[in-house]
């Protein structure tokens, strides 16, 4: 998000799902779009089948390999020299869309510069794609009338996150693809909410709408609609946290929904941190490996049992509708939320009804009258109401209350004026495999599994389908390493290490291995780098180096 | 765009050009029956049922590949295109198989979706399945204690092993919400300002009382006794139902808002003008039966001479009673064996029924028979009793004088009457001596006022009904149960009351009753003889569950219940015993629907007898039942992955397919539409074995929580359990997709190991133990302010999470913002 916000003025997917269906070109990079979206990943295929053409570039040999017209089999960590590369192809052939980086954007020469000894032939050096096809996907991009970019944390969790996005966001600039349908910009959401919880400032720098902390007016604002005055000061991130603790910086942390124990990189180090603080509060559906360490749990509701919304991918603000109880004394987040602000601030609720549900046990301020709040923050949900969202969802910026909602951005312009050509030099991965950890991991999901699985390994079907966590690995590397399909093996990084089994198989490259991350008995963030990106701090989960070992010779040592 | 005119039914329509006439009358609302639509995807063995006749054309046309063309004039129903659908419905429905209810279901007198709760039971949703029994009988405690189980006889488990134990699970799922305190939140329908009083507490008016109070009804139950119950507290004994059961039961009933009046005696302290003067208006009588058929030999004024029901009160009253070492029970019915094992709990060591027929045809239901027989009461058959005159031996109160009876010749209806066998006279010395010859409402004409004088009695004592509507000869005063029907079983009661309940709503309100189930079902055999056997192959035999019960030498001690319930392991057990023979596509299946529109007699057009094919279980989440399958091809044409083909051997002569085969390719991915497109249970999702009948099904739009799609599903709830998510083909940005998280992804909300309650860590090092929202929110406001105080503002921070919704997002950074004062504020996926 911090990439495309400083190039473009907006951290969103530019484009719908289903303008999809009308692009004749789409770039699918570090995503695995069938499994980890299968909806959007389903309207590409029939994008497909419609004429249009499919370009994928992934480590691994996932399943829209099969319907793309050009695959690209990267290493991982190299994606930024791969689309700095197709930049350079698209200069060097002219294939740029003149009128529009003329019009639309700025600092072409500084880009221009930087991109200039990014060759096909520098760049098949460290990706492992050839020159020819680097060349051959420059073409067929540049060539569509209407290209889309399609992408996830495949691109932005590593070191360079923040570049492969400004990257990105280069070449769909010099190709005129920003501002149109069927085309655009388009970071896949991996979870329901990503989009509301940004929108609404749930980030130490940015209040709700994305009006900075550090500027003076937007504290003005805040301070005038809650009443009270707020800090500048800019706030922790949720990487910097564990150091904060071990430094006793932070006492007290209230987590809700979230496990971070399971979920973030280097996953141990967060785990001794929370350990360390005065007060940890979890708020969840289920006892979490991270609830498991808490002083306090907070028992929450599912989303079946609350009123609210969630804003998708395409930034459409849906309704998510109150169906059942939820068990014992369970309640919906926002009224857990509610009881503690009483408690500890005894502010009551100015302003707010004092309705609560007998039923539904819902403490008020009601999820309504928030979102009624929410749209006084913001200009982009101002003319948003439930009244409005019934029949159907709207998509911000929705300015007004008969504004019809904004599916394509940046159609004329961008919100900082030009957008910005930026001049990226690519680095490396933090870590690269050696003599001690040779091979390259990768981790993503599965179709059948979600996140840290809190909730899908509780449904029979999910589970039955994709029950143990598996490391993928080429036949060669296994032959190396003398396994067999289905066998336990042990795989180590500098961080940790985990017991699993071998799944044999030619989607992963020689060197190259992919586990999936929902797995607590065999978490694969026990291996992964926290080393973190120094603009957004993202942590690198999407590549590091590890060994596997034979379990016995793994015991033996 | 161009636009054709033409006429459907009379109505004038202006329509895109280029649309089918299917296309044109679903957008102008007209439905034309389809069994094998989809979108822009025709069929290549077309159902044939959207025929529709165009004037000028002499055949026939099918609508769905059809163009609508400028000046068609166009009929839906003329009678040559019900005709040809009439035909197509049974030509497809002849080779249709499988039932549509169970027979359980079926057999129940209160029509119970027994499926649907053993179902639910099997699944661990003891809640929801007391709200499938809870939807037709609001006296679960008892009835699982005390019913006939008229379901179980028809169970076609009798095929292979044993019934299912229906009636255990019952009483298993009441008592386990009772064990758990669920409150089970059954919602009222709006007040509708009309009063009802209903006459008697017992299982007749407490159900009427629950069904009218659903309705928004307000209800007050006049009671005679101090106490409400009836029958289930004053007519069986604790042993069969425990009165602190009777106490919860009456007060699950009452905790729908039901007001009620004690100790107040229809005809002494109230008259039915009464109720009318005070505003009532409509009055349900279901005071039972509860006046005794007199003992009529002679000399049956002796002392030690009671009636049945008088003396189940006493007893149930708990008083003392001389009663003496013997004694004997006159009469064969329900209420005899009761009083017999009552007398053998009062300490009377011998107990004998005397009973003027053989065993198996004793009225009592022989179950009642062998439970007294098993505590020792002995029976006398083939003897009537002929008077109490003689003079008893020393050791005796009473001589019991008898007669020896024998079977006459049959008469034109093949039934014996009984002829005593002369000089056959013999004597019984006992103590004491019961009569249970049966019971009536009313001992003769029924006093206190003008309007009770006029109601009409029946011969036999009982309150004349209406059996279509429930009314008695006085308007808007209704009588159902026992006091009507005379002595039934408790169900029974349950059920008329029930019906006259729905009566009376009709009456008071001015309104249609709600419609009784239709009778319409496919069946897979009617008697067990009609059942082919190849339904069960592959079925192991698995004896029922027994149920534990105290020993009769230790249970004819005292008046604790003799059967102890179901463990919940038993009850998971013998909920798995279940065959599933109803169908859970019940409430979605068109073709079921159709037939039903459309009137066919299934029974005169034939329906599939035998399975050709075996139920594949092979795919993880979708059952296949071939047998079911009308080569529709819908799922086929649904599926987005083209990972399902369905194809036949070959065609019969009417176009039916012949070795059928419905096969799920390598790329699926469970996604789970092709069901949801299924016209018939041919598809079912795995996780739905429960069938929804009559129970109320909401469906609430909401959006998926799994990835950032946000795709737009239904969920289907009944009560408070998430049935299963659909999605409407109709909306964005999902239409009608979704993936097999989407559909098949929501166990978790179900699942045991929620957190029900806050805990907390009274210190480091401590276990976790739970405790009420206040003490959490007290620890949780202290830990924090502490902090706060001593730290400051940054030394708290708070994670967010992007599952959450953004209203509660917003809320949480406000806390940490407007209310902590830090920007401490992240979520762990806003990159």
């Amino acid at each position: 998000m911090t990439g495309l916000v400083t190039v473009l003025g907006s951290g969103a997917m530019t484009n719908t799902i289903n303008g999809i269906l009308k692009s004749d070109v789409m770039l699918v990079i570090g995503s695995n779009t069938t499994e980890t979206h299968p909806i959007i990943g389903l309207r590409m295929l029939e994008a497909v089948k419609k004429g249009s053409k499919l370009i994928v570039a992934d480590p691994r040999k996932i399943k829209l390999c099969d319907s793309a017209s050009q695959w690209m089999q990267q290493r991982p960590g190299t994606d930024g020299a791969l689309i700095n590369a197709l930049c350079n192809v698209i200069i060097a052939e002219d294939l740029e869309d003149k009128d529009y980086i003329a019009e639309r954007t700025e600092n072409l020469d500084a880009f221009k510069e930087a991109i200039k000894d990014c060759t096909p032939e520098w760049a098949a050096e460290i990706t492992g794609v050839s020159a020819d096809t680097i060349k051959d996907v420059a073409r067929t991009f540049a060539a569509g009338e209407r290209a889309g970019i399609y992408y996830t944390m495949g691109i932005t969790q590593h070191t360079s996150g923040t570049d492969n996005v400004c990257a990105l966001a280069n070449l769909a600039m010099i190709t005129g693809n920003l501002g149109k349908e069927g085309a655009g910009l388009n970071p896949l959401r991996g979870q329901n909410n990503v989009q509301g919880a940004s929108d609404m400032g749930c980030n130490p720098s940015f209040f709700p709408g994305y009006q900075k902390t550090a500027d003076k007016a937007a504290c003005d604002k805040f301070a005038e609609i809650w009443g009270t005055p707020v800090s500048d000061k800019p706030g922790l991130m949720a990487t910097e946290m564990p150091n904060a603790i071990t430094e006793g910086k932070l006492a007290g942390l209230w987590i809700m929904g979230e496990n971070p124990v399971i979920s973030d990189p280097n996953s141990d180090h967060a785990k001794h941190a929370f350990e360390q603080l005065e007060c940890l509060v979890v708020q969840d559906i289920f006892l979490t490996e991270t609830a498991e360490i808490a002083d306090v749990v907070l028992p929450a509701a599912v989303f079946a049992e609350k009123n609210g919304t969630f804003a998708n991918t395409e930034r459409k603000v849906q309704r998510v509708r109150c169906a059942l109880i939820p068990p014992g004394d369970a309640r919906d987040d926002l009224s857990i939320i509610n009881m503690v602000s009483n408690r500890i601030l005894g502010n009551g609720n100015h302003g707010y009804s004092n309705y609560s549900d007998p039923v539904y046990h819902t403490v008020a301020p009601l999820a309504s009258e928030v979102f009624d709040e929410m749209c006084t923050c913001w200009i982009a949900m101002a003319g948003m109401s439930y009244e409005r969202l019934e029949d159907g969802g709207l998509v911000w910026p929705c300015p007004d209350k008969d504004h019809p909602g904004t599916p394509v951005l940046h159609i004329g312009g961008f919100p900082r004026g030009k957008g910005y050509l930026s001049a990226i030099t690519w680095s490396g991965p933090a870590e690269l495999p050696d003599a001690e950890y040779p091979l390259v991991l990768t981790t993503g999901r599965v179709l059948y599994q979600y996140h840290t699985g809190t909730m899908t390994r509780r449904s029979e079907v999910l589970e039955g389908s994709a029950p143990s966590a598996y490391v993928e690995m080429n036949p060669e590397d296994a032959a190396d390493l003398n396994v067999s399909d289905k066998e336990m093996v042990r795989a180590s990084s500098r961080r940790g290490r985990i017991k699993l089994a071998v799944r044999i198989t030619d989607r992963v490259k020689k060197g190259l291995v992919f586990i999936p991350f929902h797995y607590k008995e065999a978490s694969v963030n026990l291996l992964t780098n926290d080393a973190l990106d120094p603009q957004c701090k993202i942590p690198e989960a999407k590549v590091c180096a590890i060994k596997v070992e034979k379990l016995e010779v793994a015991l033996a040592v | 765009m161009t636009t054709v005119t033409l006429n459907i039914n009379g109505n004038e329509i202006v329509a895109e050009k280029g649309l089918s006439i299917l296309d044109v009358a679903k957008r102008s609302d007209i439905t034309i029956p389809t069994l094998c639509y989809i979108a822009d995807k025709p069929s290549e063995n077309p159902c044939g049922l959207c025929v529709v006749e165009v004037e000028g054309q002499d055949e026939l046309m099918r609508a769905c590949v059809s163009l609508a063309k400028d000046g068609m004039v166009i009929h839906t129903e003329s009678d040559a295109v019900l005709e040809r659908r009439k035909e197509r419905l049974a030509i497809i429905s002849e080779t249709h198989f499988g039932d549509c209810k169970a027979p359980c279901n079926l057999t129940c007198p209160g029509q119970i979706n027994v499926q649907g709760y053993i179902a639910h039971v099997a699944k661990g949703e003891y809640e929801e399945a007391l709200r499938v029994v809870m939807d037709r009988n609001p006296i679960p405690f008892s009835v699982g204690r005390v019913c006939p189980r008229f379901c179980e006889t028809r169970c076609r488990r009798i095929l292979i092993d044993e019934p299912v134990s229906i009636n255990h699970l019952k009483r298993f799922v009441a008592d386990w919400c009772m064990e758990h305190e669920i409150d089970l939140k059954i919602p009222k329908d709006r007040p509708t300002g009309k009063r009802i009083a209903v006459i008697g507490g017992g299982p007749a008016g407490l159900t009427a009382a629950w069904f009218l109070t659903k309705k928004g009804h307000s209800v007050t139950i006049f009671e005679a006794a101090p106490k409400l119950g009836g029958a289930l507290r004053y007519g069986f004994p604790d042993y069969k139902i425990p009165k602190d059961i009777v106490d919860y039961e009456v007060n699950a009933v009452l905790r729908m808002g039901i007001n009620v009046q004690q100790s107040q005696k229809w005809g002494t302290d109230f008259t039915l003008q009464d109720l009318k003067d005070s505003g009532f208006d409509a009055t349900f009588i279901a005071i039972g039966a509860t006046v005794d058929v007199p003992f009529d030999v002679p000399c049956t004024d002796k002392d030690n001479v009671f009636t049945a029901v008088d003396f189940l009160r006493q007893i149930n009253e708990g008083r003392k009673l001389d009663l003496g070492k013997r004694a004997a029970v006159i009469g064969g019915n329900n209420v005899a064996m009761e009083v017999a094992r009552s007398l053998l709990r009062q300490g009377v060591e011998q107990v004998t029924v005397v009973y003027p027929r053989a065993r198996l045809e004793m009225p009592a239901n022989q179950r009642n028979v062998k439970e007294a027989e098993n505590e020792g009461v002995q029976f006398l058959l083939m003897a009537s009793p002929s008077g109490l005159c003689a003079v008893p031996d020393t050791n005796n109160r009473l001589k019991l004088d008898l007669i020896r009876m024998k079977l006459g010749e049959p008469d034109k209806k093949g039934k014996r009457d009984i002829l005593p066998i002369p000089d056959s006279t013999n004597s019984l010395g006992v103590d004491t001596v019961i009569s249970s010859l049966g019971q009536k409402a009313v001992a003769g004409i029924m006093g206190g006022g003008e309007l009770e004088a006029e109601l009409k009695i029946k011969a036999n004592g009982m309150i004349e009904a209406n059996v279509r509507n429930s009314s008695t000869n006085i308007d808007g005063v209704f009588a159902g149960g026992d006091a009507s029907a005379g002595s039934k079983s408790v169900i029974q009661a349950v059920v008329s009351a029930r019906r006259a309940a729905n009566n009376i709503n009709a009456y008071v309100m001015g309104c249609e009753k709600d419609p009784a189930d239709d009778r319409f079902n496919f069946s897979r055999g009617k008697g067990f003889d009609d059942v082919s056997l190849a339904n069960f192959d592959g079925i192991g035999i698995n004896l029922r569950e027994k149920m534990p019960a105290r020993p009769p030498e230790v249970s004819t001690q005292d008046y604790d219940e003799v059967k102890l319930g179901f463990t919940e392991k038993m009850a998971k057990r013998e909920a798995d015993r279940c065959l599933k023979c109803g169908c859970t596509a019940f409430e979605r299946c068109d073709l079921k629907r159709l037939d039903i529109d459309h009137k066919i007699n299934l029974n005169k057009t034939g329906m599939g007898k035998e399975p050709v094919y075996p139920v594949d279980e092979n795919h993880r989440a979708i059952t296949v039942d071939p047998n079911k399958c009308i080569f529709c091809g819908r799922c086929e044409r649904s599926c987005e992955y083209d990972a399902l083909e369905v194809r036949a051997e070959s065609l019969d002569d009417k176009g039916r397919p012949v070795g059928l085969v419905i096969d799920f390719k390598e790329n699926c991915v469970s996604c789970g539409k092709c069901v949801d497109n299924c016209s018939t249970g041919a598809l079912n999702k795995k996780s739905r074995i429960v069938p929804i009948q009559s129970e109320e099904i909401r469906e609430v739009k909401t959006t998926c929580p799994y990835c950032g799609t946000g795709c737009q599903m239904i969920l289907k709830i009944k009560g408070q359990t998430l049935m299963e998510v659909t999605a409407d083909p109709s909306v964005a940005p999902n239409y009608g997709d979704l993936c097999v998280k989407g559909r098949f992804g929501h166990n978790f909300i179900q699942h045991p190991d929620r957190l029900t309650t806050p805990l907390i860590r009274r210190q480091k090092g401590m276990p976790l133990e739970p405790v009420k929202w206040d003490e959490a929110l007290d620890f949780m406001g202290q830990a924090f302010s502490k902090i706060l105080g001593e730290k400051g503002p940054d030394a708290l921070a708070g994670l967010s999470s992007a599952r959450c919704t953004t209203e509660e997002n917003y809320a949480f950074q406000k806390f940490f913002r407007a209310g902590i004062g830090t920007n401490n504020i992240d979520h762990c996926a806003r990159y």
